[in-house]
């Protein structure tokens, strides 16, 4: 089981792109004050609706804010949702399907029997619902999009735990007196490393998606800037010339987060499914 | 009669008798067993009264020998009480004749000297040595006759008491087992008192045995009873460490030296089962049962595992059936049978990985209701296969460090000193470049030898091993076995171990246990089953068990079922538990 992930993931051409987008991104967040002279709030240009042009890279907007700094301030956004709610979201199904796992009897039925619940229940509705009425701003949105995402990763890591706490070394810790904790996080949690990564991919990338959407619709809170708010905002002027570059620019940057982890999650499987990278001929490794 | 009252002797100060009572009748034949410098010759010279600073009483019909004078005692030595000395070469006297010395011997206690002549004769003939033998000078003689010589010497006034110090010490086996026979007839109507360390030699010539230890009594009991079970630790250590054709476990030592002048219990500092009271106190010599007497404060060798009545069963199928057994400290259990009969399911249910149905463990005589982290710093589990039980992303300092980890068990760099230290003792390097490697890294053997560092970093007393050595190949194996059994000498461990190698547990284990669908079907000392198995599914596995010869083959029973008892009943049988038909 001793695979360079990471080694795996870069190598491959998809594993690459993928990377290079979400690194891209993750630099364009980071680094957006160094980007833009501007505030993302200020009213910064001379006019509103001007086309782009030196002062002005993506023109302005009808509030007269400078498009591109919000661009940078919205991947900001986009971000620290995603990252927020994988880690958040996989601690929890690591905590609930793992010590499930470990336990076992009537805990593990307890909760198997809330995740089946939560599963069951339509989430992006509920989401809609709560957010309507609690306007949430980014801590708030990742605890709720966690808090309804987690199910499915704790099944997962529940599945993953059983097989792994029958192998000797987690019964030599057993004997040792070892706590649940160690168990699961000195000796689990290290062994399933490139599937909780896996399972962070696809959360973040499912919760970015589910922040623009809802912020799409107008639900979230309205200091939040948010790529979401942003093309519900242009799509209002698509008479004019100017979704040229506020709409578009906004869906492509959302695009390309996307893919970028769709990319790097889609490389991870190859490397982590044996079947998988055997033929990795097939799927544009070299 | 001989009577030895509180027998205490001293030399320089030093005491090399501590204590020693001892009582025997017309008929008896006492052995005094131990290791140089336990004081066994000076007991002997003690009687004999040629010892001078000597206190407390010894009593032969009713005359105490110590408080009489030089001369008085004269009149007894070699006459009621003589001595076979342990020297051959230097007890005779190389300017004489051996007749004349035996004739002389006859004559400084009064009579006829033609009387005495013909008695030589007639001795030298009764120690099977040729009359002409008489003639000879002692050079003339092999180790053999003057031993011979020396026996007839001390028989020559037909005493009542005879002590034997080391009397076939220096003999060749064959000339040993001679002299041993004409011992035990010629000190049969006797007090006979042997002093050895040969505990074959003790076992033959005494009915009971008594166990000396720096002066003091530890142990005494009849022969057969001691030697089989015996309950004081330096006892069991002196029987693991002579070489037998009884027994069949490897060869054992007892640890550290024996010292004089110890306080508290004079084997304190080598006992693997000591607790406060013995660095303080002298146990005194108390009667268990029949005739035995043990000095100990634990009263002898602890059971440390107490094992009753334990089931478990997966669904229909019963893995473990009933099984009771106990362990004693510083023990190994063997448990055999093959794949399925429920060894590794019972080993998993004690150690805790499996939840039993029914039955009762105790621990050091304490049920074991919890396995916290307290149950697993006493009792440890070493796996088949080593490199699994290590996990494969912990180096060897980090899976050797685990335990103390998880048990929090001192500050980190003393966790680390304590890493290297338990790698020294498995013989492993310690150096940076070993504690950095990773399982995959290692071989097989030196994966085993981590994983035992692991379970023995937390100092425990019970080691469960699950078939620890048989991925390994033969040279590995043998040494993993060899250390298993140093640590066990060392520290007292007790083991059970589990192997369905009936070849490798006779050799590392002291007592057996065969399972069969769960049952334990025979029990008992190792040497008896493997030697005179009596439940035909022991005789199945010992055929089956590897061995050079090229011309046998096993006939094997291929319906388990016929051995199946319809009718389950108990026998007792050699000392052996079987289950019957």
């Amino acid at each position: 089981m001793h695979v360079n992930f990471w080694r795996e993931v870069s190598r491959n051409n998809i594993g690459r792109m993928g990377l290079l987008l979400v690194g891209i991104m993750t630099a364009l967040a980071l680094f957006a004050p160094f980007l833009t002279p501007y505030t993302p709030t200020e009213d910064a240009g001379t006019t509103a609706f001007a086309p782009p042009s030196e002062d002005h890279w993506l023109g302005t907007n009808d509030a007269r804010q400078d498009i591109w700094t919000r661009l940078l301030y919205g991947a900001r956004t986009s971000l620290a949702v995603g990252f927020g709610v994988a880690f958040l979201t996989t601690f929890i199904s690591v905590l609930i399907g793992g010590t499930s796992a470990i336990f076992g009897g009537l805990y593990d039925k307890f909760w198997m029997r809330i995740v089946d619940a939560l599963l069951a229940i339509p989430s992006l509705v509920i989401i809609i619902l709560v957010a309507t009425y609690l306007r949430p701003n980014i801590l708030v949105m990742i605890v709720l999009l966690s808090v309804l995402t987690w199910p499915g990763g704790a099944r997962v890591f529940r599945a993953q735990t059983l097989s792994i706490k029958e192998r000797m070394h987690v019964s030599a810790a057993h004997t040792f007196g070892a706590s649940w904790s160690h168990i699961l996080f000195r000796h689990i949690v290290p062994d399933l490393g490139p599937i909780l990564v896996a399972m962070m991919i696809q959360d973040a990338r499912r919760a970015i998606f589910m922040e623009a959407g809802l912020s799409f619709l107008g639900i979230s809170d309205p200091s939040m800037i948010s790529w979401g708010k942003m093309m519900q905002f242009a799509r209002v002027f698509t008479y004019l010339e100017v979704w040229k570059w506020w709409l578009l620019p906004t869906g492509m940057a959302l695009s390309l987060t996307l893919i970028g982890l769709s990319f790097t999650g889609f490389a991870m499987e190859t490397a982590l499914d044996p079947r998988l990278r055997r033929n990795k001929a097939n799927f544009g490794g070299d | 009669m001989l009577d030895i009252e509180d027998l205490k002797v001293s030399y320089d100060g030093q005491r090399i008798l501590n204590g020693v009572d001892l009582h025997l009748v017309k008929g008896d034949s006492m052995a005094i067993i131990g290791e140089s410098g336990a004081g066994k010759t000076t007991l002997g010279l003690s009687i004999m009264g040629l010892l001078k600073s000597c206190s407390g009483r010894v009593l032969f019909d009713g005359v105490d020998i110590l408080s009489l004078d030089g001369k008085e005692r004269r009149k007894i030595r070699g006459k009621d009480i003589s001595m076979v000395f342990q020297n051959v070469e230097d007890a005779l006297d190389p300017l004489y004749r051996v007749s004349d010395q035996i004739v002389e011997a006859i004559l400084v206690h009064g009579g006829e000297e033609n009387e005495a002549v013909y008695k030589t004769r007639h001795l030298l003939q009764s120690v099977g040595l040729d009359e002409s033998k008489g003639d000879a000078y002692p050079h003339q003689l092999s180790g053999g006759e003057k031993q011979r010589v020396l026996i007839a010497m001390a028989l020559a006034n037909d005493p009542e008491v005879v002590i034997l110090d080391e009397p076939t010490a220096s003999l060749d086996a064959i000339n040993k087992a001679d002299i041993t026979k004409l011992l035990k007839v010629a000190a049969k109507d006797k007090i006979s008192l042997v002093i050895t360390h040969d505990i074959s030699t003790a076992s033959k010539l005494a009915k009971t045995i008594v166990v000396l230890y720096a002066g003091r009594v530890v142990e005494m009991g009849p022969t057969r009873d001691l030697l089989t079970n015996p309950r004081h630790p330096y006892t069991r250590g002196l029987i693991r460490s002579s070489p037998n054709m009884t027994t069949t476990k490897d060869l054992q030592g007892i640890p550290g030296r024996m010292a004089h002048g110890v306080k508290g219990c004079p084997f304190h500092q080598r006992c693997t089962q000591k607790i406060d009271i013995c660095s303080r106190e002298v146990p005194f010599l108390e009667e268990l049962d029949s005739g035995r007497n043990i000095a100990c404060h634990r009263g002898g060798i602890v059971p440390l595992l107490e094992v009753s009545g334990l089931e478990k069963s997966f669904e229909s199928f019963r893995a473990v059936d009933g099984v009771d057994f106990t362990l004693y400290e510083g023990e190994t259990i063997a448990l055999v049978g093959e794949s399925g009969s429920g060894k590794t399911t019972l080993a998993k249910t004690i150690i805790g990985l499996i939840e039993p149905d029914s039955g009762d463990v105790r621990l050091e005589g304490e049920p074991v209701c919890q396995r916290d982290k307290e149950f697993y710093s006493r009792v440890q589990m070493i796996y088949q296969n080593p490199k699994e039980s290590i996990s494969h992303r912990m180096n060897v300092l980090e899976a050797v460090r685990e335990p103390l980890d998880i048990q929090k068990i001192g500050k980190s760099a003393e966790r680390t000193e304590k890493v290297k230290r338990i790698l020294g003792e498995v013989e492993l390097p310690n150096d940076e470049e070993f504690l950095n490697k990773y399982p995959h890294q290692i071989s097989g053997g030196e994966a085993q030898r981590v994983a035992i560092a692991r379970a023995l970093v937390l100092d425990p007393k019970l080691l469960v091993a699950d078939e620890p050595t048989s991925a390994l190949d033969a040279s590995v194996q043998a040494k993993i076995l060899k250390l298993l059994l140093n640590l066990q000498e060392k520290r007292g461990l007790s083991l059970l171990f589990i192997t369905h190698d009936i070849a490798v547990a006779r050799k590392v284990s002291d007592k057996m246990a065969v399972m069969l669908k769960g049952k334990i079907i025979e029990e008992g000392p190792t040497s008896q089953v493997t030697n005179y198995p009596i439940h035909p599914y022991t005789e199945m596995l010992i055929e089956a068990a590897p061995d050079l010869s090229s011309d046998s083959f096993p006939e094997m029973v291929k319906d388990l079922n016929v051995l199946e008892s319809p009718e389950e009943g108990v026998a007792l049988s050699r000392g052996q538990l079987i289950v019957v038909k």
